[in-house]
């Protein structure tokens, strides 16, 4: 959530490097009153980073949490992460998902956005509050429900598939293990992740396209544009600002999928790990927690997070300045 | 992100336990009679356990008219987070249930309090389970009791076993040949194999001459690499590879995400499972409830494998006010009496070396617990076992095809680590 800061910081960058608006002096009055918020923030946010910085350079388990100082191990707990095979093995999940999931997530979102906005009122309200259920439905259900229907006893899946004619998708699906191979729980993970993610995007991409000036469509489908086109040549354009900030909202909660994946696949499944099962694996599940060892994994996450932003952020004021 | 989560309920807790630390100090001098006693039980909670806690508080307040008694159900995945927080926050509970594979761990950390003076006056501690006791002690201190257990056996269809005319499989090459006639015969499934269930696949390594590790000097030896083991892995892992009787469908699952489904509903023909599954099970079907009987994991050549011990034990915590009434609740949650019923009731054995099943269904398990062994006596088990599940993921990784010596390999170094930890 803290990750997101930058992003949705950056958008007030785009404008104010148009057109230069005389400055003024700075007041004490806004200020004062992000106060609080920003204390809390703090306190509850920006401290608990710090403690997680400090103790990635230590080893920490429960005698330390008990009051026990703690050892420092300089860059052990780093050395440890980086020289293990599992990590860079998780690592390649948790970005080949992120590409995936999130081309797909914001592929569908935006049709989905598109289809609302043709659709009619009471059609539109359906519809919109049909996918926002999938929306609100928190993670651990989805991915309970999702488990059963690619389950090998009485999942739907498998039984629909087998219905199927054979020439369509083969044979033998009763049976079907959905969770042997990395490959396979991906594929259920990602279905699970996308129908709940899509929604967001299609709603927020809704409200990007019922701001839009009607006129410069209706010039468009005058001139005889293509749905296709104008779509790229005036909508997308448009609303590329918020097209970025979903972007790098979806790439940061795609990278950081946790639940879904541990309830569908676990710790018996190792070689189906990301990173943030691979940190919990490594740090907390156990009665001899390693929370320096968890800690440096959290570091190294973020600092990835952080450079995914970055490079976004940058384009982002860059387009801000060409445009 | 999650680990801010932890962080911040950590610290929040921390900041709470400072916080009200004060008013709480003082009120409760000496261990007469304490207000309340907090006891934690593990696991979900339901209904019938909690009237026989009920019961339990009931008796113990005749003793202790002044003490109430405050459950709380810890779900069994939140276990670990659960004690760190409460070591972390000085907020524990007076007497606690506590899962046997973590004992040592917490006797490691000073987490539980020295009861031996408290178990050399308790009567009834003499007929305890010995291997299971062993693993409450350190030091030659005791901090916990055992309370109940669970073995393992293979549950089977008498009605296909005398049609097909098997007798319950004494060696490896039985226990496949069994299978392989039910596949062929009923269409099932032969046996269930799941990868991720190590108790019974310690069962193979144990019934074969193998081990994790041994403790040797100071210092656990991973074994894991070891001719027996190979074999056995081989063996287990066979029954899906090469002799085909064990289906795909669980690699990467453990026996209750399908094969107890499956053979509760006649779709499967032998699966490995304890005692308290015959409740779980008629809760899938009733309809063949009668014909289901269990017959103990064979050896290679013949005989019983060794199984592991499962179960659950008691302690009192370690920042307990009033350790005496602590004990004293423990000695009547688990008084001849209560353990019958606890047994009865749960499907698990009592740690109780006289006490016995009612259920006559049940009886194959006496014999199977008459030869149980512990796992490696080891902090780091909990580790091995359950958080990096090292025989779960080796056991996977060969189903699919990968050269057992390699895996093994791997997993001994796993085990040479994570045993000292």
């Amino acid at each position: 959530m803290l990750d997101t800061a930058p992003a949705v910081g950056a958008a007030p960058d785009r404008r104010s490097s148009g057109p230069a608006r005389p400055r003024r002096r700075p007041r004490p009055g806004p200020y004062l009153l992000i106060a609080p918020t920003l204390l809390v923030i703090a306190t509850l946010m920006f401290w608990p980073m710090v403690q997680i910085a400090i103790m990635s350079f230590q080893k920490v388990g429960n005698r330390q949490l008990a009051g026990e100082p703690a050892e420092q191990v300089g860059t052990e707990n780093f050395s440890t992460i980086l020289s293990d095979d599992l990590f860079w093995q998780s690592l390649r999940h948790t970005v080949l998902f992120a590409v995936v999931a999130v081309s797909l997530t914001l592929l569908l979102g935006t049709l989905v956005g598109l289809l609302l906005h043709r659709l009619g009122r009471r059609m539109s309200a359906f519809v919109a509050a049909g996918v926002m259920v999938a929306w609100a439905t928190p993670p651990i259900t989805a991915a309970i429900i999702f488990y059963w229907l690619f389950g090998s006893t009485g999942g739907v899946v498998n039984w629909f598939l087998d219905l199927l004619p054979d020439v369509l998708v083969g044979g033998d699906w009763i049976d079907h293990n959905w969770f042997a191979t990395p490959l396979r729980t991906y594929t259920v993970l990602t279905v699970c992740v996308v129908w709940q993610s899509f929604p967001f995007v299609a709603v927020s991409v809704l409200a990007g396209l019922k701001s839009l000036p009607g006129e410069l469509l209706e010039a468009a489908r005058v001139d005889g544009a293509s749905a296709w086109r104008s779509f790229w040549q005036i909508t997308f354009p448009l609303l590329r600002p918020i097209f970025l900030v979903l972007l790098v909202l979806s790439i940061i909660w795609d990278f950081k999928v946790f639940t879904q994946l541990f309830i569908m696949s676990g710790m018996a499944n190792r070689d189906a790990f990301n990173l943030s099962l691979y940190a919990y694996s490594e740090a907390f599940g156990g009665m001899n927690a390693k929370l320096g060892m968890g800690s440096a994994i959290a570091t190294v996450l973020t600092l990835l997070l952080l450079a995914v932003t970055a490079v976004y952020v940058r384009i982002m004021v860059r387009q801000g300045e060409t445009s | 992100m999650r680990f801010i989560k932890i962080a911040a309920t950590a610290a929040a807790i921390a900041l709470a336990a400072t916080a009200c630390g004060g008013d709480e100090g003082n009120d409760e001098a000496g261990a007469a009679a304490p207000a309340k006693l907090n006891v934690w039980m593990m696991g979900e909670g339901t209904p019938e356990q909690t009237a026989f806690l009920d019961g339990v508080e009931t008796e113990f307040r005749k003793k202790h008219p002044n003490t109430d008694v405050v459950i709380k159900y810890v779900p069994w995945p939140q276990v670990a987070t659960t004690f760190q927080k409460a070591i972390a926050g000085g907020e524990g509970p007076d007497v606690t249930e506590i899962g046997n594979t973590d004992v040592q761990s917490h006797i490691e950390q000073g987490n539980l309090a020295d009861i031996s003076d408290n178990f050399a006056k308790w009567a009834d501690g003499a007929s305890l389970n010995k291997t299971a006791l062993a693993n409450d002690q350190g030091d030659g201190k005791t901090y916990a009791v055992p309370w109940y257990g669970g073995v393992r056996g293979v549950w089977y269809r008498t009605d296909w076993f005398s049609e097909l005319g098997i007798t319950p499989p004494k060696t490896w090459a039985e226990l496949t040949a069994a299978a392989k006639k039910i596949q062929d015969e009923k269409k099932v499934p032969g046996i269930g194999a799941p990868s991720d269930q190590t108790n019974a696949i310690m069962s193979f390594i144990w019934g074969n001459g193998g081990d994790v590790a041994v403790k040797e000097g100071d210092k656990w030896v991973g074994k894991l690499d070891q001719p027996q083991v190979k074999e056995a892995i081989d063996f287990y892992a066979g029954l899906v590879t090469t002799e085909k009787v064990a289906p795909e469908k669980y690699i990467g699952k453990n026996e209750l995400q399908g094969p107890q489904q499956d053979f509760a509903l006649g779709k499967l023909g032998m699966y490995i499972d304890g005692s308290w599954a015959l409740k779980e099970m008629k809760k899938v079907s009733e309809k063949n409830a009668d014909k289901w009987s269990v017959f103990p994991i064979p050896t290679k050549t013949g005989g019983n494998a060794p199984v592991m011990a499962g179960g659950s034990d008691l302690a009192v915590w370690k920042n307990t006010k009033a350790k005496d009434v602590a004990f004293d609740y423990i000695t009547v949650l688990n008084n001849k009496t209560n353990a019958q019923k606890w047994a009865d009731y749960s499907g698990f054995s009592s740690m109780f070396t006289d006490v016995k099943f009612t259920d006559p269904k049940l009886e194959a398990f006496t014999a199977i617990a008459a030869n149980t062994k512990m796992a490696p006596l080891s902090t780091g088990w909990a580790d091995f076992e359950q958080t990096k599940k090292v025989i779960p993921n080796t056991v996977k990784g060969v189903m699919q095809g990968k050269p057992s010596a390699d895996e093994l390999k791997k997993a001994n170094e796993q085990a040479n680590t994570l045993l000292n930890p």
